[in-house]
């Protein structure tokens, strides 16, 4: 059956940057393959029309049709030092308008023990390719389309990392002509390896967006813990795919904490590919004035016995918009399967907006799925009591907020992002006025 | 201390208390007893200054101020204090740290100095030591989890560090077992001082053996009907309430 693809203005835009993205840049044989399907795929896939599954609850419209200038990777950057956490200070991979840059990475700590290179290895660009060719998510797309190098940080078997590692990604922004940014990283964790690696996205003014993809590979028997931090001005777009693959008895614990912006969006995909591999997503979001956080969420059991959580806070206020979009496939033969799925939304106006769709695919017959979703105000007994203490409204309603809020955020075993936490994301919690 | 002066209150537009006038004095406990629907937990909800019931008409002085006109946070830091018949949960919010914001409030309020968590700690244990409790009240989040025993000397630890001067115990005494109970009156009665008074509001005699009131007072469909002493309490004991609520 032959269709004639009829593009839009806002996919030929993107077209044509990518053919002025080629030209400007001299890719390896490898990448321009990448390059080459991932556009294939763009043009294939097409922008989101508000019918499109994946962005149902997400306006991508303004987005699709802004014009982007590709990211100028040797832009300087000030005060790099402020945001790497206390104890990255030797193992900080820096990543300026989504390309790493060496000479800014703090590596020290981590070169002898950790592995990071360009894309080198035939298995990965095959490994890759093959993921670009069933690439569901149009964004996801543009990242392999457009991004000028893929990182491939490289995890030895056994290996035990002893600090944290933070990569750090710094957007240097432009207000007149908007830039897109695509890292693209492989993150490869050898058999027994235990990892923790903390992500955070800021940037020095408004006028980027960050697209990023990320495969984590977990051999069998390692742990990876990772805390996402998105802090992002307002002005700028946030679109990240973390796409992982676990083995045997294999971890990934990850908690993502949003402040939000005009629009970011959160998109897991986790395959627990063999017997006892274990999956916790956890997400927290501060949202006022018009911010919006939207997580899409597919985990899939492949296998027995594996298990998964996700726990996911979101705190909005004025005309901030949210949406949790998280679907657990549980196939035939994965047997003995633990899914839980809990969404809570906390909403502290009349205007603001939380979209919730927990689901659960179940093929098997001998399985412990359960989901649920929350959506309320304050309690109301809750802030009488805490009053008949003698505490004022506005400082019950703030403490009453921050400690929902905090649970997630109590979860992140990083104490020093924690205390960064309590002192912006928690921060917006306080009230103005009672 | 405290002037109830011909009280009416409801909720939702229906009258429960039709005419309370009660005087409180220093160093006083009185029991404020009766059956189920006379109007006693809408009292200490309006005394308490619960938004959804409403004094129609009436007074409330304590201290010399109008209550009526003070919201719930200015009636606890103008030293009346509320426990509650079903203390609610507040996941999240730590135990020792709720102490000591409401301490803090009060302390601010008096034109202190707010204390730091260090030398809060030492106050909340030496309070918890006369009080009996164990460390668990410090490390739990507020009645998280507590069952009823434990939220009932939540409160009563909530009032040795509040140290109010009008207590206001709602209740306090159901869904206690009688070791519970015991434990609760102990803490109650070695807070209790020359400058302080309590009101009990109960429906059994029991607790009044433990916490001995100076007066007891019988409401019935909104009204107080008899009051008394300590023996009026054992005689609603033996004979139940009919006889004094059909007497009038």
């Amino acid at each position: 059956m032959s269709e004639t693809i009829v593009e839009s203005t806002e996919e030929t835009a993107f077209l044509d940057l990518h053919k002025k993205f080629v030209e400007e840049n001299k890719s390896s044989s490898a990448l321009s393959a990448i390059h080459e399907s991932a556009l294939s795929r763009f043009e294939m896939l097409g922008f989101p029309h508000s019918k499109h599954e994946m962005y149902t609850y997400v306006n991508t419209k303004k987005l699709a049709a802004t014009t982007f200038a590709v990211s100028n990777p040797s832009a300087k950057i000030d005060l790099i030092e402020k945001h790497i956490y206390s104890g990255c200070e030797n193992s900080c991979l820096v990543f300026v308008n989504g390309v790493l840059d060496r000479s800014l990475s703090k590596l020290k700590d981590i070169e002898s023990s950790v592995k990071i290179s360009s894309l080198e290895e035939k298995s990965d660009t095959d490994t890759l390719l093959e993921s670009v060719e069933n690439e569901n998510d149009v964004f996801a797309c543009l990242t392999n389309a457009f991004c000028s190098d893929v990182t491939v940080v490289e995890f030895p078997d056994k290996g035990q990392v002893a600090v944290p590692i933070q990569a750090l990604f710094v957007s240097t922004g432009n207000t007149s002509l908007p830039e897109m940014h695509s890292p693209r990283l492989l993150w490869k964790v050898g058999k027994l390896a235990e990892v923790k690696v903390i992500e955070k996205f800021v940037g020095m003014q408004e006028g980027y967006f960050t697209n990023m993809v990320q495969d984590w590979r977990v051999a069998e028997g390692a742990g990876v813990v990772l805390t996402q931090v998105q802090s992002d001005p307002f002005g700028a777009w946030n679109f990240h795919k973390t796409r992982v693959h676990i083995k045997r008895n294999a971890r990934f614990h990850s908690a993502n904490a949003s402040s939000g912006s005009v629009l970011v969006h959160n998109h897991f995909e986790v395959r627990l590919e063999e017997e006892g591999a274990e999956v916790i997503l956890n997400g927290v979001s501060v949202l006022k004035g018009k911010e919006q956080v939207h997580n899409f969420i597919r985990i899939h059991h492949e296998a027995p016995q594996c298990v998964s959580h996700q726990h996911f806070k979101n705190v909005i206020n004025d005309e901030g918009r949210s949406s949790f979009d998280g679907t657990v496939i549980v196939n035939q033969g994965a047997q003995l399967t633990s899914a839980n799925q809990l969404i809570n939304n906390l909403m502290l106006s009349d205007d603001c907006h939380a979209d919730n769709k927990p689901n659960l695919m179940i093929f098997a017959d001998d399985v412990k799925c359960a989901h649920g979703a929350t959506i309320g105000q304050i309690d109301e007994d809750q802030l009488f009591y805490l009053q008949t203490r003698g505490l004022s409204k506005k400082f019950a309603k703030e403490l009453l907020t921050r400690s929902f809020a905090e649970s997630i955020v109590q979860t992140i075993e990083f104490s020093e992002v924690v205390k960064e936490l309590s002192n912006t994301l928690l921060k917006k919690l306080e009230v103005d006025n009672v | 201390m405290l002037e109830i002066k011909d009280l009416h209150a409801g909720v939702d537009g229906t009258e429960i208390v039709k005419g309370i006038s009660l005087s409180v004095n220093k160093g006083e406990v009185h029991a404020i007893m009766g059956p189920n629907g006379s109007g006693k937990s809408t009292l200490a909800k309006i005394l308490s200054g619960h938004p959804a019931y409403e004094a129609t008409s009436g007074e409330i002085i304590f201290d010399g101020q109008n209550l009526l006109e003070m919201d719930a946070e200015e009636r606890s830091l103008a030293g009346v204090f509320m426990g509650f018949q079903y203390p609610v949960e507040v996941p999240g919010v730590n135990n020792a740290e709720f102490l000591r914001m409401a301490h803090n409030a009060r302390r601010v309020k008096a034109g202190e100095e707010e204390v730091d968590p260090l030398d809060f700690d030492e106050l909340l244990s030496e309070k918890m030591k006369m009080l009996g409790m164990e460390k668990k009240y410090k490390e739990r989040n507020l009645n998280d989890g507590f069952s009823g025993g434990e939220k009932k000397k939540n409160e009563i630890l909530q009032m040795a560090i509040l140290e109010p001067k009008l207590s206001l115990l709602d209740e306090t005494d159901s869904g206690l077992d009688i070791d519970a109970l015991r434990i609760v009156s102990e803490g109650v009665n070695k807070l209790r001082n020359e400058n302080n008074a309590l009101i009990l509001i109960t429906h059994y005699q029991r607790l009044l053996d433990y916490i001995k009131p100076d007066f007891v007072h019988v409401l019935s469909q909104g009204k107080i009907v008899k009051s008394g002493d300590k023996a009026l309490a054992i005689e609603l004991e033996s004979q139940g309430y009919d006889w004094v609520t059909t007497a009038d």
